[in-house]
């Protein structure tokens, strides 16, 4: 923006924004400028905390639009590039690596009116929907017809679909079911530049690239997903759930990886290192227990589910595992959106982040123990707490986190902290065979190590953005582009 | 401002950076803003409160377009340990901007007709149901709220032919005033207070032994703002359908069995803030029994009817029929052809958006009577 709201072109432009989406639908009021700097990265929030009796100020928006559709976000970026705005898509604002933060102003671009449910078919298995549709709302309308997507995280109650595809999201039933990305048929895009393309219909083709890949998990610094057919599945008969205690992570891992290469096909394993099971289950669940807290999961067909259960419980068995039961499972899997609700999820004026990163079984424990000891002996002032929650047939996630209970006060220095223990802990899971994320994407946080974790091949991105975005109008500052 | 207490910093705090409860507010899905969820008005509260920050007019806006509703705390899994209460942080914050002088016009319009007028649309009250009561002493004291009396007269006219039917000696108050319940929302609490006072009044000089109430805001008002204010009333305070139900299962009162698919929009100040949704169903089920269907969302879960959507945007009342629309689709999705609601406000917002049958608990069971 190379005005300001004084000036008549502001208005000029803001009439042409008016008139895309309707008077209703563009803001430029304070209360939401606010309430849009602020998502759920903590840099965002220890920022808005921080501004009693200091000189400090947030980037802001400079227009809040709410399109109804394709037709009317490809208008709006046709406009933004016409004066080089930049633009920032918004969903339900809960990522938490600052990626829907409009860090350069402009254009933020709600999407959560284009929430509609198009089409459910149930031949076909899949769904239809507009990607600005809180996830959890799809979901209740998708469990009227005993069906679901089986993409269930934590912030399914906040986040839109649209979220989810744009960082490459997850869920705890990934494990059976995979990640967005595995879930997606087909995309509606409308490209920076204001064209509004189809992916193929289906996505297993011998077509060449799958486009629909190029868009997922770009965080809207490519072009805006308008629209997504996602496969979904019948709900299923029987879900059951048993809780072990292992001695010690190690342990924990391997039996994890024993469900993953016999075959048993969970839905959900999540192994909590010795000192989360003290920490976070004790809090929420209740349980005191010394050692690694596992729980498994399965879905399907009651008598498949009972012999699945049958030959996961024989593997911890073998591994010496403390049974604790199929109620503390089912414990488990009632409380699982809990841990995020406050008082029980971390909060200012804590510090804390989430390093989730992935790697190899062979390398896992080393990544592990890799950034465990960065932090623990550089910081320590800080917590480091880890589980192990999606699970694929080459290795699993881990979602480790740092706390630090009470960090510097002056803002600039808590930042300094802040992305030092990053730069530090992520430099330490690459080295060791891990990468910079696994499902909360790259955003604001990530974004300058970007380069490094790509090496030379980042290049390729950044043609492929050169491309697509040439005034590089879309969500500046993030996925390693700068401006 | 004024000193904050230390539950409303609490609240603050915690909802502040927290979206886990933003797809129950019907607010933010009305007008699409991050503004009007409960994250985005803690954010701008905290500024207020906690950040140096001075209200300005959109921030106000915000905080009146909540409709006090309390999904938020339905939905917070967080509530029961934290005991966070979103409407109460609104409700103060709303008190702190009267006090500063800071309310909107269409809020202060609204505040002078509740003074001036007893009701919140500037009516004389010569248009009122009750502008021609003869007071007499009775048992029973009828109190219909603002619905009921100037807009929905067909509400009170089938509880009185149940109550003659029934043969029970009851009296309304003449030209029934305003319980203060509504200004009490916008903020105006001295005000609300007054008007308290003047109801609590009445009622005692009423000297009935029974006080049947169909407006869940009035209803909520004597329950709880009252006893909280000093205002002590001696007798029992019962919501209609719990008068109804008690006069069910007496024996008295008995209801023809409906063929007609028979479905419940729950009423948030009369389920959320007291309990009460199983009354309700017992009067619908005891003539539709296996016909009486839930829809998607109810008990404390319910979808708000809009009970106190008087302020949205500055439009009085006209927001009120989106959040009936909801619960219209969800009625029509499970094939019911009567919706029963429990006040005026959500009759008439339900009814302008379904071709449904749409009618007060008291209507149900005035036409079921045996």
């Amino acid at each position: 923006m190379k005005f300001t709201q004084n000036s008549y072109m502001f208005d000029m432009v803001l009439f042409e924004l008016q008139d895309i989406a309707g008077k209703e639908h563009v803001s430029t009021r304070a209360s939401d400028k606010e309430v849009y700097s602020i998502d759920y990265f903590w840099i965002s929030e220890m920022w808005h905390d921080r501004q009693a009796g200091r000189d400090i100020t947030r980037p802001m928006a400079d227009f809040i639009v709410h399109p109804a559709n394709a037709e009317e976000v490809s208008k709006v970026l046709k406009v933004a590039n016409n004066y080089k705005i930049p633009v920032t898509t918004w969903g339900g604002g809960s990522g938490s690596q600052g990626g829907a933060l409009p860090v350069f102003g402009g254009i933020i671009l709600d999407t959560k009116r284009m929430d509609k449910i198009y089409k459910i078919d149930e031949k076909s298995m899949t769904v239809e929907v507009g990607t600005g549709i809180i996830h959890q709302t799809l979901e209740w309308e998708l469990e009227q017809k005993g069906l679901s997507t089986m993409h269930d995280p934590a912030s399914a109650r906040c986040a839109t679909v649209g979220g989810f595809i744009a960082h490459r999201g997850t869920g705890v039933l990934s494990t059976k079911y995979g990640k967005i990305e595995d879930m997606i048929v087909n995309m509606e895009v409308v490209l920076p530049t204001g064209e509004i393309i189809n992916t193929l219909p289906v996505p297993k083709t011998a077509c060449g690239p799958d486009l629909n890949q190029i868009f997922i998990g770009s965080e809207g610094t490519l072009g805006v997903v308008t629209k997504v057919t996602l496969t979904i599945h019948r709900l299923p008969e029987s879900r059951k759930f048993r809780a072990f205690i292992f001695k010690d992570l190690s342990t924990g891992l391997r039996v994890g990886q024993r469900l993953i290469s016999e075959n048993l096909q969970p839905s959900v394993i999540r192994l909590y290192s010795e000192n989360e099971t003290k920490e976070v289950i004790k809090k929420v669940l209740g349980i005191e227990k010394t050692g690694a807290y596992l729980v498994y999961g399965f879905d399907g067909k009651q008598e498949m589910v009972d012999l699945q259960m049958k030959y996961a419980k024989a593997i911890a068995d073998q591994e010496e595992g403390e049974d604790l039961g199929t109620e503390l499972g089912a414990e488990w899997w009632k409380n699982r959106y809990k841990f995020f609700f406050p008082p029980y999820m971390f909060h200012l004026p804590q510090c804390f982040g989430t390093l989730d990163t992935v790697a190899t079984f062979s390398d896992i424990e080393n990544v592990y123990n890799a950034m465990k000891e960065v932090v623990e002996t550089r910081y320590p002032m800080a917590r480091f707490i880890g589980h192990f929650s999606h699970w694929f047939p080459w290795g699993c996630m881990l979602y480790a986190r740092f706390i630090i209970e009470t960090p510097p006060e002056d803002p600039h220095e808590a930042i300094y902290l802040h992305n030092s223990i990053w730069n530090d802990a992520l430099r330490a899971a690459m080295k060791a065979g891990g990468v910079l994320n696994e499902h909360h994407g790259i955003g604001l946080k990530l974004s300058r190590l970007t380069p490094e974790l790509y090496g030379n091949s980042f290049q390729i991105i950044k043609n492929l953005k050169k491309s697509l975005d040439p005034n590089s109008i879309m969500n500046p500052g993030k996925l390693g582009f700068g401006v | 401002m004024t000193k904050i207490t230390q539950n409303n910093i609490d609240t603050l705090k915690a909802c502040r950076y927290c979206p886990m409860c933003r797809q129950s507010c019907p607010s933010e899905f009305i007008s699409y803003r991050e503004s009007d969820a409960p994250r985005g008005r803690a954010i701008l509260l905290h500024s207020v409160y906690l950040g140096g920050k001075e209200f300005d007019s959109s921030a106000i806006q915000a905080i009146y377009n909540c409709f006090l509703c309390g999904a938020c705390k339905s939905w917070c899994s967080g509530q029961e340990l934290g005991g966070y209460d979103i409407p109460e942080l609104i409700k103060f914050a709303r008190r702190d901007i009267v006090s500063h002088g800071l309310a909107p016009q269409s809020v202060q319009e609204i505040r002078n007709s509740l003074v001036e007028n007893d009701n919140t649309r500037n009516l004389d009250s010569k248009l009122s149901c009750t502008a021609l009561v003869v007071e007499k002493t009775a048992d029973v004291l009828y109190i219909l709220g603002e619905g009921v009396n100037y807009t929905n007269p067909e509400i009170a006219e089938a509880f009185i032919r149940i109550l003659g039917h029934q043969q029970i000696q009851y009296t309304l108050l003449k030209d029934e005033p305003t319980s203060g319940k509504e200004l009490d929302l916008l903020g105006y609490r001295k005000e609300a207070q007054e008007k308290a006072k003047n109801m609590a009044g009445r009622i005692k000089a009423a000297g009935c032994k029974t006080i049947v109430v169909s407006d869940p805001l009035v209803y909520d008002a004597l329950k709880n703002d009252y006893p909280a204010w000093g205002l002590k009333l001696e007798s029992e305070i019962l919501h209609v359908s719990e008068y109804l139900l008690s006069l069910i299962r007496s024996g008295k009162l008995k209801l023809k069995p409906t063929q007609m698919k028979v479905t419940l929009a729950d009423s948030e100040f009369l389920g959320r803030n007291n309990g009460i949704y199983e009354a309700p169903r017992e009067v619908v089920r005891a003539s539709a029994g296996e016909n009486f269907a839930e829809m998607q969302w109810h008990h404390e879960y319910l979808q708000s009817a809009g009970e106190a959507a008087f302020t949205f945007d500055g439009s009085a009342f006209k927001r009120g029929e989106e959040l009936g629309r909801k619960i219209s689709i969800k009625a029509e999705d499970i094939n019911a052809e009567v919706i029963v609601a429990l006040s005026a406000t959500a009759k008439n917002n339900i009814a302008a958006t379904t071709g449904l049958r749409v009618m007060d608990i008291v209507e149900f069971a005035a036409n079921l009577m045996v």
